[in-house]
C-alpha cells in the first residue's frame, strides 16, 4: 500500500494498516527527518518512509541504535526541522537520559516520537508501559484507537510540539500498529518545511533552571488537554457507572456496552492526551460517579492517576481495572475481557454464545527457521562447551538467537537482560575467573546488535581484558524485525550504496583476539571454538553465514534433499532420531507409520547440514547451489 | 531406564567411568574430552548398546564368563587360567621402544604379519600426554604405538567405528582390564538386534592395570618432573612407592614420591576389580622375580586364558619372536594376593560411594567380602 503514503488526493478513503498510518501523518506534516532503529510492532514505520523519503524531500534513516536516532532528531529540531522519531517500548528506554536531557531544553523545529508498546510481549522479551516515561520525563503523550486518529494525530503532535517548543510522544501498541481500517486522506504539503539556520544565540542545553520552565510547559499543555479533540465523551451527562478507556480499550467498551444494551445509561470517557491527564475534564465525569471501570493497556496507569484524582476531591468511587483484579493484570485486553468487566460493571450478562469450534492448535515452541545457522551454532556451543570440565556460563542477548533458551537453541543460556547487555553480564562473570569462577564464559550478540549496544561493552572488555568469549553471530541481516539494513551492510534506509562497516577490523582495532568461521562446517568451527574456549583473555569469535531467509530469497535453485529409509537407523540404537529430536530442523520430519526419518520438501531449503550430522550416512543431498 | 540417563546417574556421577569408551563411537550421543566422557545429548532409548557394553553397569560375571571361557579352568583370584609364562620380545628394538619386555608389541606384530588378525586397536601413547586409540593395520606401526599410557583414553570408541564401518573382519584389540571386559560384553552379550558386527573381534590382549591416572593431573605431574616431556613412564613394584619419569631424548631418571601420585588415581580406578584383564585370551604385566626390579623392568609375565591366547604364544615361541624363562615358584600365589588386594580395595570403596557392591552386586558370590 506504498503509494496510498503519497497520494495527493484529500478526502480520499484508504485501507491502511496503523504504521502506514503514521507513515501517511509524518508525510502530511512535512517532516524534514526521520529516524529510528528497528523494532516489532513499528518497524515498518521508517522502511516506508525510507523509501519515499527521496520523493517528499526529507533524510529517512536506520539508526545504529535509538539513542542515535532521537539525539539525531533533536539536534535537526534546532535548525527548525519536523522531525519524527520511531522506537519501540525497549528503545524508548534507552533513549531515557536522552529523553529526560531533552525535556529539559525542549526543541524548536517540532519533535515527535513514535513509541510502540506491545502488550502480551508478542514480538517483544517483555511488557512495557511507556506512560511512564511520559509521567517521568514530563513529556506530552499522545495515543489513537482508530487508524484515522493514527493519522492525523501525527501533524497534530507537530502543531503542539512546535506551539509549546516540547517534544511529543506518540504511543501505539501492537493492535493499533498492525490493525487495518480506513483512513480518509488529507492534503499533502507541497513542499518539506524549509529550514532555517541556527542563530548565534539559538539554545537548546539541558540546564537545571530548566526545570521549572519545564514543569510550566507541562501546565500549559494540562491547560490544552482539557479541550483536546480526540478526547471523547459519550453517555449520560451524570454517569453513575463510568468507563475510562485509553487506546484500543475504547473501542472494545464501545462494543461491549452496545450488545449489553447499556450505551445509554452508561458514561465512556475515552482518553487520547494521556500525559498530562485533563483533569477537569475527568472530574467533570468522576464526580457523580460510583463505579468506574478503567480499560487500559497494560499498567493500571490511568487506574492510579484517576485514584489520586479522585483522593484529591475526596469522591467515594469504586475503581475496577488492572490494579483491583477486575482484569488481569498484564497482557493484553481483549474483546472478552472487556465484555466480562462491563458485564460486572453493569450487573448484567449477555446469554453465553456456543463457541464456534477451532482447529485444535498444536503447543508448539519457538524453532529457529530451517537451515538457520544459528541452530548450528548452538549444537556446536553444546558440544564445545561439554568438552569443559565444568559447565560453561552462557549469556543471551537480544536477537533471533534468544529463542536458544528454549529447545531450538539446547537451553543454551543461563541469563539474558536486555539489547546489548550480553557482553556486559560476560564481562563481570570473565573477571572472575580470576577470583575462583572455574567456568568459562561465553555470550553471543547479532551482527545489528553489534553495532546497536555491543561497542561500548567490547571495548569495556577489552580494556579490563576480561576473560570470555563473545560470539558475533552474523548472518547479515537484522532478521528479527524484517532484513533491516545495519552499518555493516552497505545500504541505508533510502536505498543508497555506502561503505559498510565490517565487524572484523572493527574489533581488531580495538586489539580484539578474532577468529572466523562458517558454523555450517561443524568439525573445524567445533574445533575452533574448544580452542578459544581454552584461551585467556577475551576473544572474539565471528561466525559467519547469511540468514537462511535472505539466502532462500536470493537462490534460484535449492539443493534436493531427501533419506535413504535403507540406510536410516530410525529410532534405532545409533541413532534415536537424532535429526528430527535433536537437531530439530524443521525440514527433518518423521514418518510415524515406518519409523524413519523424511524430508519435508517444503520446509527444506537444501542446507545440507543434517546430512553431515546423521550417524548413518542416510541423508542425500543433491544438486542446486551449493551451500 | 534411559540409556543416557542410566550412564550419567550409574556410572559417570558416581564417579565409575573407565574412560575406556566403550559408550562412544556408536552414535551422535557419547563422547569424550581429556579422559572425561561426555553425552552431548540426551538418548531416548532404553536399551542402548551403549549401557549394554559399558564395563561399570551391573553384569554377571560368571556368567559372561562361562560364555567367553567354556571350557577353562577358572581360578577364583585371577580368572580363566592354562599358564602363566616370564617372557620378552626377541627383537631388542621393540623391547627398547617397550612398557616392560615388548612381549605385547611382539605379539601383535605377529598376529598381523601372520594375518591372525587384520587390524589392531592400540594407544598411541608415546611422547604425547594426548594419548589416543589407533587401529593399526600395518604391522610396522605396531611398535611405534608400544609403551603404556597411564591416561587411559577412550580407544574403544575407535573399535566401535571400525566396527560399525566392517571393513576389517579380524580385530585384535589391545587394552586394560575395564576394556576387555567391555569388548567381552560386546562379543558375548551383543544386543540381539544389533550386534555392531561384534564378531569381527578376533583377539584380546589385556593388560594388568593397578590404576590409572587423571588425565589433567598426570599432564601437570609431568610437566613439573620432566619439562622436556617424558619419552617414558612407569611404576616400579609397591616396594620403591615411586613413579618414575624417563625425560623424552635421555636423561637422568627423575622418580616422583607415590604420594604425589596416589591423589591423581582416577576414582573409577578405585573400584576395578580386576587387575589382569581376567576376560582377555592373553594377559600382560611387569614381570616380579626374584632377579630385582632392574632385570624384571624388560621383562613380561603373560597369563595364558584361552586358546586363541595359547596358540599365539606358541606361534611366537616356534618362530622366536618371544624369548622365555622360567617362571618362580611364588610368582602365581603373589600374583593372587595382588589381584585379591585389588578385588578387597574395590569392594570397599563401592560400599564407600554406592552403599553396597554397586555394579559388581551381581557377583557377590566371586568377591573377597571380608
Ligand atoms: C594404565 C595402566 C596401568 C598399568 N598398571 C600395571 C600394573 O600395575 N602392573 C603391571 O604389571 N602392569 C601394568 N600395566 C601394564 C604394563 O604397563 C604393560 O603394558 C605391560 O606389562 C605390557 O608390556 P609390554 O612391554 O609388552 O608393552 P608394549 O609392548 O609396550 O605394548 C603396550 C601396549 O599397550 C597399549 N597401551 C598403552 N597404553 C594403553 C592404555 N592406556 N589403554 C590401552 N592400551 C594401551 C599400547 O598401544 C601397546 O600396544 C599397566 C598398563 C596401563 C596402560
Ligand atoms: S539422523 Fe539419519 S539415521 Fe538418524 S533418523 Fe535421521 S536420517 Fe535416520
Ligand atoms: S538440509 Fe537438513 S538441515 Fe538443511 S534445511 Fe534441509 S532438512 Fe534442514
Ligand atoms: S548407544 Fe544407542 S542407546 Fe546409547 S546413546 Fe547411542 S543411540 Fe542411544
Ligand atoms: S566406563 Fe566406559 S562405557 Fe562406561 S560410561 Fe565410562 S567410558 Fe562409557
Amino acid at each position: 500500500m506504498e503509494w496510498t503514503m503519497t497520494l495527493n488526493e484529500p478526502g480520499k478513503v484508504c485501507l491502511m494498516q496503523g504504521n502506514e498510518a503514521i507513515v501517511r501523518g509524518a508525510v502530511e506534516a512535512g517532516i524534514n527527518f526521520a529516524a529510528s532503529y528497528p523494532g516489532s510492532p513499528s518497524s515498518q514505520i521508517l522502511g516506508m518512509l525510507g523509501k519515499i523519503a527521496r520523493e517528499r524531500g526529507f533524510y529517512a534513516q536506520w539508526a545504529t541504535n535509538e539513542v542515535c536516532a532521537l539525539e539525531a532528531c533533536i539536534g535537526t529540531s534546532l535548525a527548525n526541522a519536523r522531525s519524527i522519531c520511531i522506537v519501540k517500548q525497549n528503545g524508548l528506554l534507552c533513549t531515557a537520559d536522552a529523553l529526560h536531557c531533552g525535556a529539559q531544553h525542549g526543541v524548536k523545529g517540532g519533535l515527535v516520537i513514535v513509541t510502540s508498546d506491545d502488550p502480551s510481549a508478542h514480538s517483544s522479551t517483555n511488557e512495557f508501559d511507556s506512560r511512564f516515561m511520559a509521567m517521568s520525563a514530563d513529556l506530552p503523550m499522545l495515543e489513537p484507537t482508530t487508524m484515522q486518529e493514527a493519522k492525523d494525530m501525527v501533524p497534530y503532535a507537530f502543531e503542539l510540539s512546535e506551539q509549546y517548543r516540547q517534544m511529543v510522544l506518540l504511543r501505539l501498541t501492537t493492535r493499533v500498529c498492525h490493525g487495518r481500517s480506513n483512513v480518509t486522506l488529507g492534503p499533502l504539503p507541497e513542499k518539506p518545511r524549509a529550514l532555517r539556520k541556527v542563530d548565534e544565540w539559538e539554545r537548546l542545553v539541558c540546564v537545571s533552571y530548566r526545570h521549572t520552565p519545564m514543569l510550566e510547559t507541562l501546565d500549559s499543555l494540562q491547560e490544552a488537554f482539557e479541550a483536546c479533540p480526540y478526547n471523547h465523551y459519550s453517555g449520560p451527562g451524570q454517569p453513575k457507572k463510568l468507563i475510562v478507556a485509553g487506546g484500543t480499550g475504547r473501542l472494545y467498551a464501545e462494543e461491549a456496552l452496545r450488545r449489553l444494551g447499556e450505551t445509554d445509561k452508561v458514561g465512556l470517557l475515552s482518553l487520547a492526551s494521556l500525559w498530562p491527564l485533563p483533569e477537569k475534564l475527568i472530574v467533570r465525569y468522576l464526580q457523580h460517579a460510583e463505579d468506574v471501570l478503567i480499560l487500559e493497556e497494560v499498567d493500571p496507569f490511568l487506574e492510579r492517576n484517576l485514584q489520586a484524582i479522585a483522593g484529591k476531591n475526596r469522591f467515594h468511587i469504586r475503581f475496577a481495572g488492572r490494579g483491583d483484579g477486575a482484569l488481569p493484570r498484564i497482557g493484553e485486553l481483549t474483546p472478552e475481557l472487556v465484555l466480562a468487566a462491563v458485564s460486572s460493571l453493569v450487573g448484567k450478562s449477555l446469554p453465553k454464545r456456543a463457541a464456534a469450534p477451532r482447529e485444535p492448535l498444536l503447543e508448539r515452541e519457538l524453532n529457529f527457521c530451517a537451515g538457520c545457522p544459528h541452530r548450528a551454532t548452538f549444537h556446536l556451543l553444546r558440544r564445545a562447551l561439554r568438552h569443559e570440565k565444568n559447565p560453561g556460563v552462557v549469556i543471551g542477548d537480544i536477537g533471533c538467537y534468544i529463542m536458544s533458551s528454549q529447545e531450538a537453541g539446547h537451553y543454551a543460556y543461563q541469563a539474558c537482560n536486555c539489547m546489548g547487555s550480553g557482553i556486559n553480564l560476560a564481562e563481570g562473570l570473565g573477571q572472575l575467573t580470576a577470583y575462583g569462577l572455574e567456568q568459562k564464559v561465553v555470550t553471543m550478540c547479532g551482527d545489528s546488535t553489534f553495532y546497536h549496544s555491543i561497542l561500548p561493552g567490547l571495548i569495556n572488555a577489552r580494556y579490563h581484558d576480561s576473560n570470555m568469549l563473545l560470539m558475533v553471530l552474523d548472518n547479515s541481516a537484522t532478521a528479527m524485525t524484517g532484513f533491516q539494513p545495519h552499518p555493516g551492510t552497505g545500504i541505508t534506509a533510502m536505498g543508497d550504496s555506502v561503505a559498510p562497516m565490517e565487524i572484523r577490523p572493527i574489533c581488531e582495532a580495538m586489539g580484539c583476539k578474532v577468529a572466523e568461521a562458517d558454523p555450517f562446517e561443524l568439525e573445524k568451527t567445533e574445533a575452533l571454538m574448544t580452542e578459544l574456549l581454552q584461551e585467556p583473555g577475551l576473544k572474539v569469535l565471528i561466525l559467519r553465514q547469511p540468514c537462511a531467509t535472505l539466502k532462500s530469497k536470493q537462490q534460484r535453485t535449492k539443493p534436493k534433499v531427501w533419506v535413504d529409509q535403507d540406510k536410516c537407523l530410525g529410532d534405532g540404537c545409533g541413532c534415536d532420531k537424532f535429526c528430527s529430536r535433536v537437531w530439530g530442523c524443521p525440514g527433518n520430519s518423521w514418518d510415524f507409520t515406518k519409523n524413519k526419518a523424511v524430508i519435508d520438501p517444503v520446509s527444506c531449503v537444501g542446507c545440507g547440514v543434517c546430512a553431515k550430522l546423521c550417524p548413518a550416512g542416510a541423508i542425500m543431498v543433491e544438486g542446486g547451489e551449493k551451500a | 531406564m534411559l540409556s543416557s540417563y542410566a550412564l550419567d546417574s550409574q556410572v559417570i556421577q558416581k564417579e565409575l567411568c573407565t574412560g575406556c569408551g566403550a559408550c562412544q563411537g556408536l552414535c551422535p550421543y557419547w563422547g569424550s574430552s581429556r579422559g572425561r566422557t561426555i553425552c552431548y545429548y540426551d538418548c531416548e532409548r532404553s536399551d542402548g548398546r551403549c549401557q549394554h557394553f559399558c564395563p561399570r553397569m551391573p553384569t554377571d560375571l560368571a556368567a559372561l564368563q562361562k560364555k567367553a571361557f567354556p571350557d577353562e579352568t577358572v581360578l577364583p583370584e585371577l580368572g580363566p587360567y592354562r599358564a602363566l609364562y616370564l617372557a620378552r620380545a626377541a627383537d631388542p628394538e621393540i623391547r627398547g621402544g617397550a612398557q616392560h619386555g615388548g612381549a605385547v608389541s611382539a605379539l601383535v606384530e605377529l598376529a598381523l604379519r601372520e594375518g591372525l588378525i587384520d587390524g589392531a586397536l592400540l594407544t598411541r601413547a608415546k611422547d604425547t600426554l594426548d594419548p589416543a586409540g589407533v587401529m593399526v593395520t600395518d604391522p610396522d606401526e605396531v611398535r611405534r604405538c608400544s609403551g603404556s599410557s597411564f591416561q587411559i583414553p577412550p580407544t574403544l570408541a575407535v573399535l566401535n567405528e571400525a566396527l560399525r564401518e566392517d571393513r576389517l573382519r579380524r580385530i585384535g584389540v589391545v587394552g586394560t582390564p575395564c576394556k576387555t571386559l567391555a569388548v567381552c560384553k560386546m562379543r558375548y552379550n551383543p544386543l540381539p538386534d544389533n550386534d555392531n558386527h561384534a564378531g569381527n573381534i578376533r583377539l584380546v590382549i589385556g593388560l594388568f592395570c593397578g590404576w590409572g591416572l587423571d588425565w589433567d593431573g598426570l599432564e601437570a605431574l609431568t610437566k613439573r618432573s620432566a619439562p622436556s616431556g617424558a619419552g617414558h613412564v612407569d611404576i616400579p613394584p609397591s616396594k620403591y612407592h615411586s613413579i618414575e619419569f624417563a625425560p623424552r631424548g635421555g636423561g637422568e631418571t627423575v622418580s616422583v614420591d607415590l604420594d604425589e601420585v596416589l591423589p591423581l588415581v582416577r576414582p573409577a580406578c578405585r573400584a576395578c576389580a580386576d587387575m589382569t584383564a581376567e576376560f582377555a585370551d592373553l594377559s600382560v604385566g611387569g614381570a616380579r622375580s626374584a632377579d630385582g626390579w632392574e632385570t624384571d623392568k624388560k621383562w613380561n609375565q603373560i597369563i595364558v586364558r584361552s586358546k586363541t591366547g595359547e596358540e599365539l604364544v606358541a606361534l611366537a615361541r616356534s618362530r622366536g619372536i618371544l624369548e622365555f624363562k622360567d617362571v618362580p615358584d611364588t610368582a602365581l600365589d603373589k600374583l593372587k594376593k595382588a589381584s585379591l588386594g585389588k578385588k578387597r580395595t574395590a569392594v570397599r570403596t563401592l560400599r564407600e560411594r554406592c552403599g553396597g557392591l554397586g555394579y559388581l552386586a551381581p557377583n557377590e558370590a566371586l568377591l573377597p567380602l571380608d
